[in-house]
């Protein structure tokens, strides 16, 4: 059974929701937080196919999907125990529907307060899909809502009309269903109707505006539907902002209900609605004479077994909304092949709204412009595999979506990638190393080590940090961890005469901790930090020593390492002109601590060197979603930088 | 032909015809109306008068946003993009520019609207909001939004672990960009007043700090936000041309940031508290308030 599911939209206000056990608030916006915004396992390319991607969060399970052009999240909740293998459906299903129902207001309102009756929509829907996920033989007695529950192939009412109107939108198409109210009133003439004033002025009232709008063939569609279509309409312009709309709104939909209340012979009036779907068939003349007697009966408004024909009038109006979402879909995958006039006028159209805007975004249409892009990125030294993925996100953002006007389709994928790459290099929390340390000053020593494989400039960068933690008059301690290759505590020894000598007059202390070669780099890491400890120093900067990120007898070292040396901070070096090797690199070591302890971030060396193929920086990122801190970007000590990631997005887009 | 001939045009155009009085009259009145539409109307539509709400995430502006909106507040999760609403000043509240209207002004009963444009405020998506504060019309002040029950009194607890770093982080970035834009405006003059109101909100909570505490607090903790920006190292890209002015907010010199020292770049900072959801119902009336002494 599912825990709860909710609609809400991008903005983060929930639209809809319904709940059979409460979670919580924060399950769902964990999945947010680590899916859609810092793009952690990244969902599945196309999601109006195929499996729904999951999310699993302590002991649920998250399934979603989402509506790109209206900005909407489905999301259902359940316990992980479970194997619902119907809440892909589900979201399918609530999605059509919802969007079907809600789309036209939400596009047009600015606001986030749509009035939303879903309820029984959703219930029926999860009750269908729990008994079909049953047993299927089941199925067959779900009398009437069954038959609708048909793919759209064989949807009869549905697919003459996909024929003719180019893939028809909800709204068009209920106005359509709608249309034979304008028959009803011959209907009226010869079967007297007690009460025809209450009936009429209130439901075309609300109709009219639909009725006004459409263009398509008339004489289609059941009196059921019909009613069906005006219940939704009622309920839909029942979300309008000004009161006095929704004042009539509700009213129509009073009036709306009140004839939907069918008495006894329910059943024969539902074959009357499957004849009529056929209109056009033989089999449509038998039975007007209780057609007639129905629509009496209907206008007469009694009240009974009222429960069970509401639902009924749900089923259909759901199904042929889900009906026409589905058709839509098949329309819109078909569109390529509707003949070489079609494609002719489509192209020259294409050209011009590319130039003019507003033009609603395929795959097709996308598929070159972003593989100009991808180049583009690889150009820019980025790894291809960040680059894949990048171009793939920026697709799914625009597929459906529409450009701006007077946007040709080059710009609407240039910001799109713009704020990808905002987005990926933007830290979740902004580090700022002075204030950490400024911190822990008073109680104990702040310890920093610093990986990398071999080469990168650790040592370098190592004395970079120190350099600029003396300027701002800290005493440091420099632990030499790197026992293994020769010359590499000479090499420090050197870096901290030249410190001392530099740092003299402002008042900063620097000293050296070694203990020579061959040792185990752990402990002496630990003795280190207890010496700084005891003698008050306020940072402590551990070099290591390089080791290749494939290696794994050098690379496991490293989780003892974290365990014994407690740092505060574990950076990584790595160079700016490495290319793809870089996603392993970052992956490698981050993962070489241990469970629960990972890098804090990376200092990128060598950036001078490369100009503005500074890919690298979204390689390491990408592949960790670790934040960059520094940049080095020369020889000297000061030659230390913040990361800026509005430098680093324009020279990637330059 | 010479202009005193009896039908030169000059002639027949300051003559008694019956054609020259038509064409006169046509010219006479339909120029207005050509004039009103086409000087009039294209004429920008003036936007309305709008407000920011900004801050760190889950401190309450979606909530916030759509309590304005419809008197009660949605339910809500992290926000991923900027929502913009349109609502309209309750008639308790007067706007400041009704001031001197008589209470029984019919204008008074007028719905007054504005927008209120919600941010998200997940640390990586703070780009949206303060992009807006540079690219948003009529932009008339700023909300800023803080969850004071995440922020514990002075006494106790450590800055960098509670939501104060964070909040006052953030509202130092949006104060040094509004500084920015009074330093290097052109007119001698300086832009427009914006006014920023700091929201404390979930004053329900208990744990909640009270507003003027809040105000310390956050004074306190911008001083030692600038502190370290001003000693922290260059970001990259900005040259050393760029080294002095890298942003130092408010007064120079060793005093402490206090929000007064704003309002010598116009833009004066009130912080006000209150609360979206609690078991007693909503208290905002105070922001509501605020946002009409601004209208
Ligand atoms: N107790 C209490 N809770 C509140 C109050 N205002 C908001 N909340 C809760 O705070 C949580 C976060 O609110 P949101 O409005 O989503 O926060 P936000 O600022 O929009 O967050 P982002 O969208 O991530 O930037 C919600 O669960 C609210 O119910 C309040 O006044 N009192
Ligand atoms: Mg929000």
């Amino acid at each position: 059974m599912l825990d709860s599911f909710e609609i809400l939209s991008t903005s983060g206000v929930v639209l809809w929701s319904k709940t059979y056990v409460p979670i919580g608030p924060s399950v769902v916006n964990s999945l947010i937080k680590d899916v859609f915004i810092e793009g952690r396992n990244a969902a599945a390319p196309d999601e109006s196919r195929g499996p729904k991607p999951t999310y699993k969060k302590d002991k649920y399970t998250l399934k979603w999907t989402t509506a790109k052009d209206l900005g909407l999240i489905f999301v259902a909740v359940y316990q992980s125990l479970l194997h619902l293998s119907w809440v892909d459906e589900l979201l399918d299903n609530i999605r059509a529907l919802f969007t079907g129902l809600y789309g036209e207001q939400l596009k047009k309102s600015k606001s986030s307060a749509i009035s939303v009756k879903f309820d029984s929509y959703f219930d029926r829907q999860v009750q269908e899909l729990e008994k079909t996920g049953e047993t299927t033989s089941a199925r067959h007695e779900d009398s009437a809502s069954d038959v609708q529950f048909t793919p759209p192939s064989t949807s009869s009412d549905a697919d003459p009309s996909a024929d003719e109107l180019p893939p028809p939108i909800p709204g068009l198409r209920k106005a359509d269903l709608a249309r034979p109210i304008s028959r009803d009133d011959n209907s009226t003439d010869v079967t007297p109707i007690p009460t025809p004033e209450t009936s009429r002025p209130t439901t075309p009232a609300v109709n009219n505006h639909l009725l006004t709008a459409k263009g398509g063939p008339g004489g289609r569609g059941s009196r059921r539907s019909r009613k069906a279509a005006s219940s939704s309409s009622a309920q839909a312009s029942s979300g309008d902002e000004s009161p006095a709309r929704r004042g009539k709104g509700t009213a129509g939909k009073a009036a709306a209900k009140k004839m939907r209340k069918w008495d006894a012979e329910g059943m024969a009036d539902e074959d009357d609605g499957t004849t009529l779907d056929y209109s056009g068939a033989a089999s449509g003349g038998e039975m007007p004479a209780a057609n007639v007697e129905e629509i009496r009966q209907d206008t007469w408004g009694r009240k009974t077994k009222k429960g069970e024909f509401v639902l009924k009038d749900l089923d259909e109006e759901m199904d042929s909304i889900i009906a026409a979402s589905k058709e839509k879909q098949a329309a819109a995958s078909e569109e390529g092949s509707s003949g070489l006039m079609g494609q002719g006028i489509g192209a020259i159209s294409g050209l011009f709204r590319n130039v003019v805007g507003g033009k609603k975004l395929t795959k097709d249409d996308l598929v070159k412009p972003l593989k100009a892009m991808e180049d583009h990125l690889l150009n820019k030294n980025v790894a291809r595999e960040a680059a894949v993925q990048l171009c793939q996100s920026v697709e799914t953002e625009l597929i459906g979506s529409k450009t701006a006007t007077f946007t040709s389709m080059d710009t609407t994928i240039r910001a799109a990638m713009n704020t990808a790459l905002i987005k990926i290099l933007t830290p979740t929390t902004s580090l700022d190393l002075l204030r950490v340390v400024e911190a822990t000053r008073k109680s104990r020593p702040f310890v920093i080590s610093i990986v990398g494989v071999n080469g990168v400039g650790k040592s370098t960068n190592l004395s970079k940090l120190a350099f600029f933690f003396l300027q701002n008059q800290y005493r440091v301690l420099i632990a030499a961890g790197d026992t293994f290759r020769s010359g590499a505590v000479e090499q420090l020894r050197v870096h901290v005469r030249n410190l001392k000598e530099l740092t003299k007059r402002e008042g900063g202390e620097v000293d050296i901790f070694e203990r020579g070669y061959g040792k185990d780099a752990a402990n002496i890491a630990k003795d280190a930090v207890q010496f700084a400890a005891e003698q008050h120093y306020d940072v402590v900067l551990i070099d290591t020593a390089g080791r290749r990120h494939n290696d794994t007898r050098l690379m496991s070292s490293l989780e003892k390492f974290a365990k014994l040396a407690q740092p505060d901070k574990i950076f990584m070096v790595g160079e700016a002109l490495v290319g793809t090797d870089s996603v392993a690199q970052a992956r490698n070591f981050n993962d070489s601590f241990g469970p629960g302890r990972g890098l804090d971030g990376f200092v990128v060396s060598k950036c001078d060197t490369v100009g503005d193929m500074v890919g690298t920086l979204v390689s390491m990122v990408f592949a960790t979603g670790i934040p960059i801190v520094f940049l080095g970007v020369g020889q000297h000590y000061s030659d230390l930088r913040g990361f800026s990631v509005a430098w680093a997005v324009q020279l990637l887009m330059s | 032909m010479a202009w005193y001939d009896e039908d030169s045009f000059l002639t027949r155009g300051l003559g008694p015809y019956l054609s020259t009085i038509l064409i006169t009259a046509l010219i006479a009145f339909t120029l207005p109306v050509f004039l009103h539409f086409f000087i009039f109307r294209a004429k920008t539509p003036t936007s309305l008068p709008t407000f920011l709400v900004i801050g760190p995430s889950g401190s309450g502006k979606t909530s916030l946003v759509t309590l304005f909106e419809k008197g009660a507040p949605s339910p809500t999760h992290l926000s991923q993009s900027p929502l913009s609403v349109r609502v309209s000043l309750p008639s308790t509240t007067k706007a400041a520019s009704s001031k001197y209207r008589s209470e029984n002004d019919p204008t008074l009963k007028l719905e007054k609207p504005l927008l209120l444009v919600d941010t998200p405020g997940h640390g990586k998506l703070r780009h949206f909001g303060l992009e807006h504060l540079n690219a948003t019309p009529n932009l008339k002040g700023i909300i800023y939004v803080v969850d004071a029950a995440s922020i514990p009194s002075s006494s106790t607890g450590s800055s960098s672990e509670s939501g104060l770093a964070d909040a006052a982080e953030y509202l130092h970035d949006i104060l040094l960009v509004l500084q920015k834009r009074y330093t290097t405006a052109k007119s001698s003059k300086g832009p427009k007043d914006v006014p920023v109101l700091i929201a404390a909100n979930k004053l329900d909570l208990f744990t909640a700090l009270p507003a003027p505490l809040l105000k310390t607090s956050l004074e306190k903790e911008i001083s030692r936000v600038r502190e370290t920006r001003a000693k922290g190292l260059l970001t990259a890209g900005s040259g050393d041309a760029d080294a002095d002015d890298r942003g130092w907010l408010g007064e120079g010199g060793e005093s402490k940031f206090e929000f007064r020292q704003m309002e010598e770049v116009n833009v004066p900072v009130q912080v006000v508290g209150g609360n979206v959801l609690g078991s007693e119902g909503p208290d905002v009336d105070k922001w509501w308030d605020w946002i009409g002494s601004k209208l």
